[in-house]
């Protein structure tokens, strides 16, 4: 089986309050001077395809999108957890690109490499949380798709998958190729690499390709959006203590909720 | 041949609240925008589930009922939805972005080459016929303001972004729509629905509840495990109650337990040590009740309720039920 | 003078029978022994001949536990006066009444043999009255057989002794026969018995102690009695590294990581193995141990002996692949087990055979985190923390110089330079806790007038937690990324307020290429103290006692400094707790425990905060950011009257109000 698994380096999303800006000019999260790691649900993904290269024995390439000298981290820690090669696709202004655009690159990557039966990634990135890389990979590469996946095993030529969702599990038998993203779930912790694999890791191949080296992306695709403003909101450091009686209290924050639309 | 298409679900149970939220979405669009629904279900309830979306204001419903649009179906969704989108042709496409919707919306797009707007909480219509939409970034920690031009668009809703609209009836009409779906042809079938409410794992559910040494023993997590339900989310422990065996040590959250970052956490008795706050100060919004208005939590929550949780909690859990029963 | 060939010959041949047998047993040991890896650089041979003098001769760590350090002493020096009497033994098997020559039959030199026989005895009845009455729990679960055995063995060969020696008195009255007052009053038995008798008494004595001092030889190797030959060795072979620093390891050319078998670790680590006589006192200290938890330490060096010995003649065979074995790791010691120490090194300095038990440990650690990358999962979080973010505390709130507003402080990045690096550390910078001692310690040398700086964000771990849990290969990143950029800022002195910081830098950071002249911020502070550059004048009265750190005391011998501080405050009275100085109770955090989970038995953390209250103590002073923590943590889980603060910010506290 062949999998690849898409990798996206983001700015630590545990990064304190403070340090979080916006740069006004490309109206993206400030990245000089902070911490990057592969995004959260990404490292599930990777560990995903991991394990069923333990089970099945299954070739793992990693895949990402990035200024290439940016990106080498993500890259030796994914080879050094167990993926066999990686792909850069070295694009300078990957950071600023949304969803729609970092999918039709990910197809033409992906279609370079030639024949792949699962692509898996996180369900959604730790910084836009836009949802949508997966299912617009799915469409544009034909595959079956499924997101928000916690659990993943191969058996007769089928997946058997297991999604999260709203309220329980589902549980589903996909037919190869297909694309998948990957929720976190106790099963599939990101791996601490043995010491002789990150070393190891240095060994293995890494090809890096222009976007002008990619063939242009198939089908219509869906159209890109304009970001007119990135804001945010001023957090007042005090707290604001609710008055009154308990009913009174709870009344107060039934409303801060709504507004807030946490209800 | 609406400019506003919304697709509603039954899927194997009644409506879907998430739904009606879509045609308050659609109003947010113009005063005078009408909204037509696709509705896709089957099973029991699903008989009432059209009359429901004209009450709260769909014109037109395009019912689709087949035994394949059951619960996770989303490939069956996707063909049915599809079918009458390529008749109906509309300017804007509203999903809901719950557990379908985020599969159905992206991939809708691509097939009809539309803009796509995910995740939205604010939807809006401006002159020359463009939209707007604003949705959450960075875990919560900045809003993004995006513009789709002419021409189809798709957007998808968070859940909760709006509320139920009142209801007003207008003319319109229910039309079912024969809809063709080979169940053994789809790429990803459905094999097993599992309802479990209380699986939602600490680490990834949006709102949290935490208990502490303040709730004096065991019997305060029945109240905590109530609201959390309310509210969709899990609860969780700082250490003092996992040391006492008063719940599992998978529900300590800490340096030493989990790393929580959930748009809501209610930090019920807890004092706020370094140790505990360590694991929740990802969370977006922080509400602590504690009896003691120096308790230390109290310098990292947004929200602070002084009070004993035994009067407190219960007052809440009836304001959301009221909240969400309406 | 009576040759008697016949009885040399016998004599002769049972020595060489049972030395053949000794001198087999112990080439076994040694080639076990040598079954470990080197090099191990050794201490310069003065230090190893002082050690030998002190622990060896003076029973300095023996003496540790008095009463039972002064029978063993008796036991001890007894067997090294007494030897004179074996060899005269064996002299007279040959030469009847030879003794040896110049003072064998001197007054004093006879009166020596028989106090020590007394005394050995007399250790003798200690010990009997130690194992059946005071059944201290450390002697639980050590072979029981060997140690009565022993006891017995001794005991014969101190009864034969006598009977020779008053047997001889009594039939031929020798000159030294007067100074010898226990062997006269054992002739006076004699008295009125027949010189037939009293030569068989006497034979019976001779033949009586030879036979057991014979058989004893044989006896030695086996069981925890081969101390009294690996002892000496093991004491006398001290490594060279520093107390507080780990072995080095050369990761990227080592053909493994750590130690998964028993012929993994070193030869001085099987050495310990060997000379561990299974006192249990390591385990008595243990705090681990103490509250109830699986991490025994002595079984690192009896289990470990076991192992070598089980599976010794198939290594040297060198059929070690295909043998079928325990796992050293999992089965001989669990995971559990590894996990829970502390590396507090109590059990180090309580060890009367100079064995290091913190070494194997870590070394079992380093296999299963760089090997197999199985460790508990908040301790993986740290590291990966570590890796991303520099530091190990996820979720911290804060960013390294938050702790400054309020107080002017150099910034080396800024482009400022100054004669002392503050190295903050990330326990103290990222928890608010530590920030108010952070300020403290800035205003008090700034009112001393030192020079210093900080380099806020360009610090990044020092590592400590890292090695401590056996990644050495995030350590060495770690410390080589610190070394360049102290070197870059040219830093030559560094004062730090973090014990562990502390440690690294001064005895484990030369390992990498960096030195650096590291002092720890009470023995600054102690030092301006005594020069007056400080003066403590507002009033501190309270009740005080210090919490000795683990990696200032133990591992680095400072004990005064900080006391020196406390004792300066004017009305403050200081109170110590039992287990104070070298034998402090870890605050709990130390080896990587800080991210671990302590969930079974007591909490260490608990019983150190007790240990507060029942020394009656307002005010815990600690000089560690990780013990402030855990002690003002665990003070309010057991409901301590007694407040946790740092060293400086009592001091600052007591320096500020004089304005």
């Amino acid at each position: 089986m062949e999998i690849i698994v898409c990798l996206k380096q983001v700015v630590d999303p545990e990064l304190p309050a403070r340090d979080f800006a916006i740069d006004p000019a490309t109206l993206r999260q400030i990245r000089e001077g902070r911490p990057l790691v592969i995004s959260t649900y990404d490292e599930n993904a990777l560990e995903a395809a991991l394990q069923l290269k333990d089970q099945s024995g299954a070739k793992v390439t990693a895949l990402t999108i990035g200024p290439g000298a940016a990106v080498g981290d993500a890259v030796r820690l994914a080879l050094a957890m167990g993926a066999d090669e990686a792909v850069v696709v070295d694009e300078p202004r990957a950071p600023e690109l949304l969803g729609v655009e970092k999918a039709a690159l990910l197809e033409c990557a992906i279609r370079r490499i030639g024949h792949v039966d699962l692509v898996l990634l996180g369900c959604e990135s730790a910084d836009w949380v836009e949802r949508v890389v997966g299912p617009l990979l799915a469409e544009a590469l034909g595959a079956a798709c499924v997101t928000f996946v916690s659990r993943i095993a191969a058996a007769d030529g089928q997946l058997l998958v297991r999604r999260t969702a709203d309220d329980g599990f589902h549980h589903l038998e996909v037919r190869p190729p297909a694309v998948l993203t990957v929720t976190s779930d106790e099963a599939i912790r990101p791996r601490l690499p043995k010491v002789k694999d990150i070393m190891g890791a240095r060994r293995k191949l890494v090809q890096t390709w222009a976007r002008a080296d990619l063939d242009a992306p198939g089908g219509r695709g869906a159209r890109a959006v304009e970001v007119r403003d990135v804001s945010v909101p001023a957090r007042t450091a005090r707290c604001e203590f609710l008055p009154g009686e308990p009913a009174e209290q709870a009344a107060a924050l039934v409303q801060r909720l709504r507004d807030l639309k946490l209800l | 041949m609406g400019e506003v298409l919304i697709v509603a679900t039954a899927l194997d149970g009644p409506l879907a609240r998430t739904s009606l939220e879509l045609l308050a979405a659609a109003r947010a669009l113009g005063p005078g925008a009408e909204a037509d629904a696709v509705l896709v279900g089957h099973g029991p309830g699903f008989a009432g589930a059209a009359e429901t979306l004209r009450r709260h204001g769909a014109a037109a419903v395009f019912r689709c009922d087949h035994p394949a649009l059951t619960a996770g179906q989303t490939d069956a969704v996707l063909a049915a939805v599809e079918q009458v989108l390529r008749v109906q042709q509309p300017r804007v496409l509203l999903v809901s972005a719950d557990t379908i919707g985020r599969e159905l919306a992206p991939r809708l797009a691509y097939r009809l080459g539309a803009a796509l707007l995910t995740e939205c909480v604010e939807v809006s219509a401006v002159e020359g016929g463009g939209i707007v939409a604003r949705r959450q970034i960075y875990g919560g920690r900045a809003l993004a303001t995006l513009a789709a031009g002419n021409g189809p668009v798709v957007i998808s809703v968070k859940p909760h972004a709006f509320e139920v609209p009142e209801p007003a009836a207008v003319a319109g009409k229910v039309e079912d729509v024969a809809v063709d779906i080979d169940p053994a042809a789809l790429p990803a079938r459905v094999r097993e629905v599992v309802r479990e409410q209380a699986e939602v794992g600490l680490e990834e559910a949006p709102v949290v509840v935490g208990g502490g040494r303040g709730l004096g023993s065991v019997e305060g997590f029945t109240m905590l495990t109530q609201l959390a339900s309310l509210l969709g989310g899990a609860v969780g422990a700082s250490r003092p109650p996992t040391d006492a065996g008063w719940v599992p040590v998978s529900w300590q959250i800490g340096q030493t337990g989990k790393t929580i970052r959930p748009a809501l956490y209610i930090a019920v008795g807890i004092s706020g040590a370094t140790q505990h706050v360590a694991g929740v100060t990802g969370s977006r919004t922080i509400v602590a009740i504690n009896r003691d208005p120096e308790a230390p939590i109290f310098s990292v929550a947004h929200l602070g309720i002084v009070g004993d949780y035994r009067e407190v909690i219960p007052a809440i859990i009836n304001k959301v039920k009221e909240a969400q029963g309406g | 003078m009576e040759v008697t060939l016949l009885r040399g010959l016998v004599v002769l041949l049972l020595l060489a029978a049972s030395a053949g047998i000794f001198a087999r047993k112990l080439l076994l040991v040694y080639r076990l022994i040598r079954l470990g890896g080197g090099p191990v650089p050794l201490a310069p041979a003065a230090v190893r001949l002082r050690e030998l003098i002190v622990q060896v001769l003076a029973h300095a760590k023996v003496l540790r536990r008095f009463l039972y350090g002064v029978l063993h002493l008796f036991i001890f020096w007894g067997f090294l006066v007494l030897l004179s009497t074996i060899v005269q033994s064996f002299g007279e098997a040959f030469i009847a009444g030879w003794t040896l020559p110049l003072v064998g039959a001197a007054p004093w030199f006879v009166f020596l043999q028989d106090l020590f026989i007394v005394l050995v005895l007399v250790g003798v009845v200690g010990a009997l009255w130690i194992r059946l009455v005071s059944r201290p729990r450390r002697l639980a679960g050590q072979n029981v057989f060997g140690a009565y055995l022993i006891l017995g063995l001794i005991t014969g060969i101190m009864v034969t002794l006598l009977l020779a020696r008053g047997a001889r008195v009594a039939l031929e009255a020798p000159a030294w026969g007067r100074a010898a007052p226990v062997s006269a009053a054992v002739a006076r038995w004699f008295a009125g018995s027949s010189p037939g008798t009293v030569r068989a008494a006497f034979e019976v004595g001779w033949w009586g102690h030879l036979l057991i001092i014979l058989y004893f030889l044989t006896w030695i190797p086996e069981g925890k009695h081969l101390h009294l030959i690996t002892i000496a060795p093991n004491v006398a072979l001290r490594k060279a590294r520093p107390r507080g620093a780990l072995a080095p390891l050369d990761v990227e050319t080592a053909e493994r990581l750590g130690a998964s078998r028993a012929e993994h670790f070193t030869w001085k680590d099987n050495l310990d193995a060997f000379a561990c006589m299974e006192c249990g006192r390591c385990t008595e200290v243990c705090p681990a141990n103490a509250t109830g938890k699986e991490l025994d330490p002595r079984r690192l060096h009896t289990d470990l002996r076991r192992q070598l010995t089980h599976l010794g003649p198939a290594l040297l065979r060198g059929a070690g692949e295909g043998l079928a074995r325990l796992a050293l790791v999992g089965d001989v010691f669990s995971e559990p087990f590894l996990w829970q120490c502390l590396t507090c090194g109590a059990c180090v300095e309580e060890c009367p055979a100079a064995n290091d038990h913190i070494d194997k440990i870590v070394e079992m650690r380093r296999h299963l985190v760089m090997e197999e990358a199985r460790l508990p999962d908040t301790m993986a979080d740290a590291l990966r923390s570590m890796e991303a973010r520099g530091h190990p505390f996820r979720g911290a709130g804060v960013s390294r110089t938050a702790w400054t507003a309020g107080v002017t402080v150099r910034h080396l990045p800024a482009g400022e330079r100054a004669e002392w690096l503050l190295w903050v550390g990330c326990a103290a910078a990222l928890n608010e806790r530590n920030h108010e001692p952070l300020r403290a310690l800035v205003r008090l040398l700034a009112a001393a007038g030192v020079d210093v700086g900080i380099l806020g964000d360009e610090e990044t771990c020092t590592g400590d937690p890292a090695r401590r849990v056996g990644n050495e290969y995030l350590f060495q990143t770690l410390a080589r990324q610190n070394i360049e950029t102290l070197q870059r800022y040219g830093v030559a002195k560094i004062v730090t307020p973090c014990p562990h910081c502390y440690n690294t830098f001064r005895n484990e950071y030369p390992q990498v290429g960096g030195r650096f002249e590291v002092w720890h911020h009470t023995q600054l502070l102690a030092r301006l103290l005594d020069e007056g550059r400080l003066r403590p004048t507002g009033d501190r009265s309270a009740v005080l006692t210090f919490h000795d750190p683990c990696y200032l005391g133990r591992h680095n011998g400072e004990y005064d400094a900080p006391r020196r501080l406390l004792a300066a405050l004017p009305g403050a009275r200081t109170v110590e707790m039992a287990q104070c100085r070298d034998r402090s109770f870890c605050c709990g955090a130390g080896g990587g425990l800080y991210w671990m989970e302590d969930r079974v038995g007591e909490r260490v953390s608990h019983v150190r905060a007790r240990h507060v209250t029942a020394a009656g103590a307002e005010i815990v002073a600690t000089a560690c950011p990780f013990c402030l923590l855990m002690l003002e943590d665990a003070g309010a889980a057991v409901a301590s009257p007694a407040r946790a603060q740092d060293v400086a910010e009592l001091l600052a506290a007591s320096v500020q109000e004089r304005h």
